[in-house]
Parts: C-alpha cells; sequence; structure tokens
C-alpha cells in the first residue's frame, strides 16, 4: 500500500492524475475505515491518501445568515462548539453521544457524512436542519443537500476526484434536539436514532416541523407521514401509526425490523411527550 | 511493500525506524518499540484498552496508522508515571483496587489522566461518561469511578 498526504486540495488534485493504481481509500479520521482493514487476507486499498493535512477544511465559521463546517472539523470540536450548542441543539446532543471520547477526537463530521451509514449519528441532525454539502472537485466546486447527496449505505453523489469541503447550516432559529437508542451507553451504533427539528408558537403548536431517523432504512429518512399526521391535528396516538409508511426497516445483528420499529414509535412518544410537551405526559 | 524509514517520538524519545506503510501505532508500539503496556483487545475500535495520547488527546492506536503519528508526540502508559512516583489516577486505581485482571487498565489510564487534567471538578457522572469509551470485564466500574473521584480531588489540591 502507498501513503501519500498532500497539504493542500491541489496537490490533491495533481496527485490523483499520476496514480495508476485502482483500489484507493481516502482517510480522515479513519474511525470507519481502518476497522474494516484486514492486511492478512488482503483487504487493502492500492492507495491511501490522508487528508488530513489539506488546508482549510477544519474548524467552524459563521456568518449572518451560515455556519459553515469545515469537513475535516472533528466530532468533539463540535460537541465542544457553543455556537452548535446554542443554534443546532441536535448536532451538539448528537456529537456529545457519539462513540467515545477517543473516537470523537479522530472522527471528522465529513468522514461521517461520506461513509453514508444509515446509522451515522450526525446524519439526522443534518438532515433536519437540511444541510448543504460543499464539494470540491478537479472542475470547481458544487453544492448538494445533504438527503439528496446520500443515495444508499456507504454510497453518495461524490465524483472521481472529489472531496467534501464544508458543510453549510442555514441560521434559522429553528430549535432541535437528538436522541439515540443503542445497546451501550457509548461506542454503541445506534439501534436507532432520530433528529426533531422545530418552532412552537406561545401555546406549543408547532409551526414549524421535521424529523428524520437513522437504522430504519437504506439511508436516513424524513418521518414525513408522521410529521403530516402531527401538522393535521390529529392524536399523537393515532399520529404514531403513521411512522411505518416512512421507513423501511431490516432485521440485523443488532436488532430485529420488529424491535426497530416498534422501538422508534415508542421513543418518539417519549419524545413528543416529555421532550416537547405533546398529548399527556 | 512499502516500508519507510521514519522517526516516532514516544514518551519524549525519539526513535527511527523502517514501518511497513498500513501498520497501525498500536503494532509499531508493541512490536518494534516493544512497549507493550498499551493492549491490544477488541482491534476495532470498540474496547479502548488500546487508548495511548497522540499530542495530549486520547486517541485509541488500534485505529491510528503509524505514518500519521510522524511529527507528533505520543505517549503510552509507559510515559505516564515519573519513576516510581505514580501519577494520582495510578495511585488510586491501586488504592481503590480500581483493577482485577488489568488489562483494560493502561487505557482506562490513558483516558482518564487527560480527561481530568481537563475537567478537575467533574462530576461522578461526568466522569462516567468521559470513560464511557473504555471496557471493563471485571470490576462493575464501581471501584475504578471511586478511584478517579479520589484522583481528581487529589488533582485539585
Amino acid at each position: 500500500m502507498k501513503y501519500f498526504r498532500p497539504n493542500s486540495i491541489d496537490e490533491y488534485h495533481e496527485l490523483l492524475v499520476t496514480l495508476k493504481e485502482t483500489s484507493m481509500s481516502i482517510l480522515a479520521g479513519g474511525t470507519d475505515l481502518m476497522p474494516r482493514w484486514e492486511p492478512d487476507k488482503g483487504l487493502m486499498p492500492d492507495v491511501l491518501i490522508d487528508i488530513k493535512k489539506i488546508d482549510g477544511l477544519m474548524g467552524i465559521r459563521e456568518n449572518e445568515d451560515e455556519i459553515i463546517i469545515g469537513a475535516l472539523t472533528t466530532i468533539q470540536d463540535i460537541k465542544k462548539s457553543i455556537l452548535m450548542q446554542n443554534e443546532f441543539g441536535s448536532l451538539s446532543e448528537a456529537a456529545r453521544q457519539f462513540a467515545g471520547v477517543q473516537i470523537r477526537h479522530r472522527a471528522t463530521i465529513g468522514g461521517n457524512i461520506c461513509n453514508a451509514s444509515p446509522a451515522g449519528d450526525i446524519l439526522p441532525g443534518l438532515y433536519v436542519h437540511q444541510a448543504n454539502i460543499q464539494l470540491i472537485g478537479p472542475n470547481g466546486s458544487r453544492s448538494i443537500p445533504i438527503s439528496k447527496f446520500i443515495i444508499g449505505p456507504g454510497k453518495t453523489m461524490l465524483e472521481p476526484g472529489e472531496i467534501v469541503s464544508e458543510i453549510h447550516l442555514l441560521r434559522k432559529g429553528v430549535k432541535s434536539l437528538f436522541y439515540k437508542l443503542g445497546l451501550r451507553q457509548s461506542m454503541a451504533i445506534a439501534v436507532v436514532n432520530f433528529a426533531i427539528a422545530y418552532q412552537q408558537d406561545s401555546n406549543g403548536a408547532f409551526t414549524s416541523l421535521n424529523i428524520a431517523a437513522g437504522s430504519v432504512a437504506p439511508t436516513i429518512v424524513y418521518l414525513e407521514s408522521f410529521v403530516d399526521a402531527i401538522m393535521s391535528g390529529v392524536s399523537l396516538d393515532e399520529a404514531i401509526q403513521h411512522v411505518d409508511i416512512d421507513i423501511s426497516p431490516i432485521d440485523d445483528i443488532r436488532a430485529t425490523a420488529d424491535y426497530r420499529s416498534t422501538a422508534l414509535k415508542n421513543v418518539l412518544e417519549y419524545n413528543f411527550r416529555h421532550e416537547l410537551h405533546q398529548g399527556n405526559e | 511493500m512499502g516500508l519507510k524509514q521514519i522517526e516516532l517520538t514516544v514518551n519524549d524519545f525519539s526513535h527511527p525506524f523502517l514501518v511497513e506503510s498500513d501498520e497501525t501505532l498500536l503494532f509499531t508500539l508493541r512490536n518494534r518499540l516493544y512497549l507493550t503496556g498499551t493492549k491490544e483487545g477488541c482491534n476495532q475500535g470498540t474496547c479502548g484498552s488500546c487508548t495511548v495520547l497522540l499530542d495530549g488527546k486520547p486517541v485509541l492506536s488500534c485505529m491510528t496508522p503509524t505514518l500519521r503519528c510522524v511529527e507528533k508526540k505520543v505517549i503510552t502508559i509507559e510515559g505516564i508515571s515519573s519513576g516510581e512516583n505514580l501519577h494520582p489516577v495510578q495511585k488510586y486505581l491501586v488504592k481503590n483496587g480500581g483493577l482485577q485482571c488489568g488489562f483494560c487498565t493502561p487505557g482506562v489510564v490513558m483516558t482518564a489522566v487527560p480527561f481530568l487534567e481537563e475537567n478537575p471538578d467533574a462530576s461522578r457522572r461526568e466522569i462516567k461518561e468521559g470513560l464511557s469509551g473504555n471496557l471493563c470485564r471485571c470490576t462493575g466500574y464501581k471501584k475504578i469511578i471511586d478511584a478517579l473521584e479520589n484522583a481528581a480531588a487529589e488533582m485539585r489540591s
């Protein structure tokens, strides 16, 4: 395996032109990539490109309309950001519950996005806040909404030579929360997780509501039928039955499809009653 | 294959040697530097027993390519005490009996030291959360957390 460590995006693109090897991995934090390495079985890429040193892709900055997160920003930096805590509660909370401290110091938000796991903890928050993913390729840059960028488990719209450079979040003053059900307090991959973004009037009625759930479909999914039912004013008990229309869970080593469906409805209901004060507490 | 000559700074000593481009820091520490205090548990980023400090931050050495550690400072469990003088975290793990088989202990120490240095006033709940990336299969954690509370008290004074 050959190892390269470009210092800039230009250097990265120049490197790509010279490479002839067919299998190549991009290394950011490495926390999803490295557990899959099996040198004994030859399951290694021919080329590893370590992008962690590329300039200008780290850190959280703000302007009047947006918060912009560099793709190489670590989950620990997101967890510690007061800006994120104040304005993007679901992302801040997801970072808090993300793996353990050792992994948070390495794992990057760009890596979590490109890994495109159906269970990725950072993703539901990005979906409900309708994050835009900024990509830089050899022929220029483009921007795609997160829900269009991820197309399947481990699959994204990333073209050869492109990397994620930034994540853009609009500052709309929307509140959000994140909830994760795992088999262990930390390091656990979610059995189900979700983020809720909402605005409420002074009576507690929703003026906007957006929910995205993970681990219940090939990608993160919006719970549109459930949200429509809630917004139409039906009772929480009735609305919760619509969740099954939005999801398509499977059986795997962590849980069965039935369990995921039941668990998601239960923890959603819990959050609506106790965190959002809907129905009877 | 891709052997590379590198210099690695471990516990304040600089070591020149050859490494494979695909080897992990855990492998390098244990098999090239014979620093076997760092333990290989799950080798897939779940158990925390291979935790070391990279530029002062706790990371899992089983998930860190060695080539990425060039020009950085690595501290392992062997670099925590000064001779016979144990770090408060080590001292109270011994005093409180915060270990049985001891396999997870180096990882616990390497996670707890930077955590308590950064959060000397951490509550019991915060200590538990800070250590949640480290598995212990013997003690049931109570004595470990007791030890870290005592260590925090000494580090505050």
